[in-house]
């Protein structure tokens, strides 16, 4: 390394990956679209909502959609982790739901103490799911299918499929979505600030590029010496977390948690969320920072319906158009990639 | 019947570019009835590219393009095959799981109907006795051995359309790159058969191949033909030079040898793995070359596997630098100071999406990280510094691997294990497979390098010639089991037809 010639001394600093690249240089452009796409579709959706009826687009319209946003966007951080690794966390959605009943039953009695006991009990749960699919083999997609079931029956026992409000110490929660800046409550922006820190994660860290290496090509990180048990169950174990932290922005917007109340069917739109974000479910592509537009969207989707003056029923299905057509304009082709 | 001798193929003026970058520029070629044409040239000389011009999948900017005498375009690879143009390709595409004749009934695809397996047997039958192969139209493909499916291929290829009254041409690109010595041969007798019936363009970068084989040797650099000559008014040297346009270099340096005696940076004791291998012993010392010999169903790989901790072993000790291992894995062994480029590159010796710099930092890091931190600058000059040692092309450290071609892949492989400090042992298997002359050069120079400089070596190597010029010690593999050793500090009269006999 000491005969770096002075050539390579300005190609140094030159920016580094861009995983997009071979379809940039096939067309020659200098712009890398697939990157861009999530917050471009953002945008288009913002303004097609604004044409149509602005008054969407007011202070309370913000409001509305970044703390729907909230939890989906943990939720989707943490799925798009898992994805870039090459598996699937179906349980996430069921960890929030459960941190969410546990952190209402806890606050009461310990108050502040209470977080930190929730989080790392989640953040155990995530581990224990990778550390079956490590050691036991089993693919993540039947085994976190299995922790989903075991995860909503132990939430229905521990609410007594009640509704379980946080009777005392409510401030210390209620604050994080009380506490607006710019008309977005303080959860939606710990979710953009945890976005930054994953991001850097993937790109700034040992651990972070073992996760891309493995999502790209699992069996080649191993025979490089890649940790890829340790690194599955690392990134579990923060999914985990991120369902934690889901949890906590439910019972923030909520005061309360139930078993099939707010926050009971966020799994698949993480999942959207994340894939809209660019997110690659074949494994190895994520950017975080694009999944926070990617819940963006999603939260928004119900919004932009509404302001078509689309009947209820119609609703999923403009959903579900909206999700595929989204997810064909933000996908990273190549022509090398089957699609799975 | 005497034929007389028309062209089979007339390209005129050929241009392809993609982009800026002209890939195929003007080429001009004839190809005759029954003739045997080599095509040689470094990677990224414009054969693939013309190849696929051939083949239809890409369409060439400017020039003609005649079959038989009838002027022709390709819209797509049909095109080409209903011309009578087969290409034969290093990656075999057969079905594996149907039967030979399955493969060959080409002309039913996309048909709904009842399938007539009588009609099908026999002319798959008479499809395999055209080429004069005998194969059991109805085994499956998953059971018959890698040059019978390429004879199946080359089957398939000629047996277009029975109809086609031109003569078929054949193009086998690189068909011997993951063949062993004597399917080699099987395949070398073959295509001198399919001279009765097509002419034929084999690429390959052996040129001790191309000189037995071909008629002609046609020799591309730069997107041009820059000879094109009889094979017997050429030499290998001649072929080097117009492939490198430099002068001629022998492809393995002589290496100077270190004393025997050093203390074993592995040891191998009784090793057994049931079904794979048994009783392995050898050492492999600092600054030697072991080499493990043998054909593919040898158990050589799995050997250089259980020593690196990929595959488990029942039975043995591996000593690792007088140290016996116990639950040993990859990890431990790249910490003890192992190092393994498995023969599957781009499946297994890389991670083709990420970038070279990435990939380089892999394994190591170095001062390009502090604790669990990165310093991306830092570790783009690592690559920068690897890349200019190497001389990996083309010079952009931010790529993705898969962009590059094999022999700047394999470049990269090799600058990932080197950038360690700790690796002291290489296990190499089929280093070169698939290399053009210039990067197999570059790669093997750095393994004798990094051999000089006191690492051992442990190599399957692609070819018995590459052993013999290399290795301290051949060890020649069978079944599972060393059939025989060569020390060959002490024997140096060997042959390769001497190591045929120990391997069968």
């Amino acid at each position: 390394m000491k005969d770096v010639t002075g050539n390579s001394a300005e190609n140094t600093n030159a920016p580094e990956i861009s995983e997009g690249e071979t379809a940039v240089i096939r067309f020659g452009q200098k712009i890398n679209w697939s990157a861009l796409a999530p917050p471009l579709v953002f945008i288009a959706m913002l303004l097609g909502v604004s044409l149509l009826n602005s008054n969407y687009l007011g202070p309370l319209g913000v409001s509305i959609a970044t703390a729907t946003a909230a939890p989906i966007m943990f939720l989707a951080l943490g799925q798009s982790m898992i994805l870039n690794i090459g598996s699937i966390d179906l349980s996430n959605a069921a960890i929030a739901l459960l941190g969410a009943l546990l952190l209402a039953l806890a606050l009461p009695p310990l108050g502040i103490g209470a977080f930190v006991l929730i989080l790392l009990l989640v953040t155990i749960v995530g581990a224990i799911n990778g550390a079956v699919i490590s050691y036991a083999q089993v693919p993540s997609f039947a085994l976190t299918l299995g922790t989903l079931a075991i995860l909503q029956t132990a939430a229905l026992v521990v609410s007594g499929a009640d509704t379980i409000y946080v009777t005392q110490n409510r401030e210390l929660i209620s604050t994080l979505f009380k506490e607006q800046v710019l008309n977005a409550p303080l959860t939606f922006w710990i979710g953009v600030l945890v976005a930054f820190i994953l991001w850097a994660l993937l790109r700034y860290t040992i651990l972070g590029q073992n996760m891309t290496a493995m999502g790209k090509n699992e069996l080649g990180a191993t025979l490089s010496a890649v940790p890829t048990r340790r690194v599955r169950i690392i990134t579990y174990a923060l999914s985990g977390f991120m369902g934690g932290l889901a949890g906590l922005s439910i019972v923030a917007q909520a005061g309360s948690a139930s078993a099939s109340g707010l926050g009971s069917d966020l799994l698949l739109p993480g999942i959207a969320a994340a894939l809209i974000g660019g997110t690659s479910i074949s494994g190895g592509q994520t950017n975080p920072l694009n999944v926070v537009f990617g819940s963006l969207t999603v939260a928004f989707v119900p919004i932009a319906i509404q302001a078509m003056k689309l009947g209820a029923q119609a609703q999923s299905l403009v959903y579900g158009i909206f999700i595929i057509l989204v997810v064909a304009l933000t996908t990273v082709r190549s022509r090398e990639t089957i699609i799975k | 019947m005497i034929m007389a001798p028309s062209t089979v193929l007339k390209l005129k003026k050929i241009s392809r570019a993609f982009g800026h970058v002209s890939a195929v520029k003007s080429i001009s070629l004839e190809i005759k009835r029954g003739e045997v044409i080599g095509l040689v040239g470094e990677n990224g000389a414009g054969k693939s590219t013309l190849l696929k011009i051939l083949a239809g999948v890409e369409q060439p900017d400017s020039g003609t393009m005649e079959i038989n005498g009838k002027l022709v375009t390709f819209r797509s690879p049909n095109d080409a095959v209903r011309a009578g143009v087969g290409v034969v390709h290093q990656e075999q595409s057969l079905f594996t799981n149907l039967t030979v004749a399955e493969n060959l009934d080409t002309r039913n695809a996309g048909r709904i109907g009842v399938k007539n397996w009588a009609r099908i047997n026999s002319e798959c039958t008479a499809a395999l006795k055209k080429i004069g192969v005998n194969l059991d139209p109805t085994a499956r493909v998953s059971d018959l051995s890698f040059v019978d499916r390429q004879m199946v291929e080359i089957a398939r290829a000629v047996a277009i359309d029975p109809n086609t009254t031109g003569t078929p041409l054949i193009i086998l690109d690189e068909p011997t790159a993951v063949l062993e010595q004597n399917e080699t041969d099987v395949l070398e007798r073959e295509i001198r058969n399919l001279k009765e019936i097509a002419s034929v363009i084999f690429v390959s970068h052996r040129l001790d191949e191309i000189m037995r084989i071909c008629d002609r040797v046609v020799v591309m650099r730069s997107g041009k033909i820059v000879s094109d000559k009889k094979t017997t008014e050429v030499t290998k040297e001649d072929l080097f030079r117009d492939m490198a346009g430099g002068v001629s270099q022998t492809a393995h340096a002589l290496r100077k040898r270190w004393p025997a005696g050093a203390k074993p940076a592995v040891e191998v004791r009784e090793l057994a793995s049931k079904g794979k291998f048994k009783n392995i012993s050898f050492t492999a010392r600092p600054g030697e070359i072991v080499a493990l010999v043998g054909s593919n169903a040898s158990g050589r790989e799995a050997v250089a596997r259980a020593i690196f901790g990929a595959e488990t072993y029942d039975s043995g000790t591996i000593e690792v630098k007088s140290k016996p291992v116990s639950r040993w894995s990859i990890r431990k062994a790249v910490q003890a100071g192992l190092a393994y480029l498995p023969a599957e590159r781009k499946v297994e010796g890389m991670i083709a999406g990420l970038s070279a710099t990435r990939n380089i930092a892999l394994v190591y890091q170095g001062d390009g990280s502090s604790g669990p931190f990165l310093n991306l600058s830092k570790l783009a000059a690592v690559a920068q510094s690897w890349f200019n040692r190497l001389d990996v092309r083309p010079n952009t450290i931010s790529r993705p691997l898969i962009n590059f071609s094999g022999g700047n892949q394999q470049k990269v492989v090799l600058a990932k294990w080197l950038n360690s400090p700790h690796t002291d042992v290489l296990l190499l298997d089929h280093p070169l497979r698939g290399l053009d002359v210039g990067a197999a050069q570059t790669v093997n120079a750095q393994i004798i390098k990094t051999c000089e400089s006191g690492a051992a070596v442990i190599i399957i190597p692609d070819t018995i010639e590459e052993a013999l010029e290399m290795a301290d010690e051949i060890l020649v593999m069978r079944d599972g089991e060393v059939s025989a050793r060569h020390d060959m500090r002490t024997k140096n009269n060997l042959t390769v037809q001497d190591i045929l006999a120990d391997m069968v």
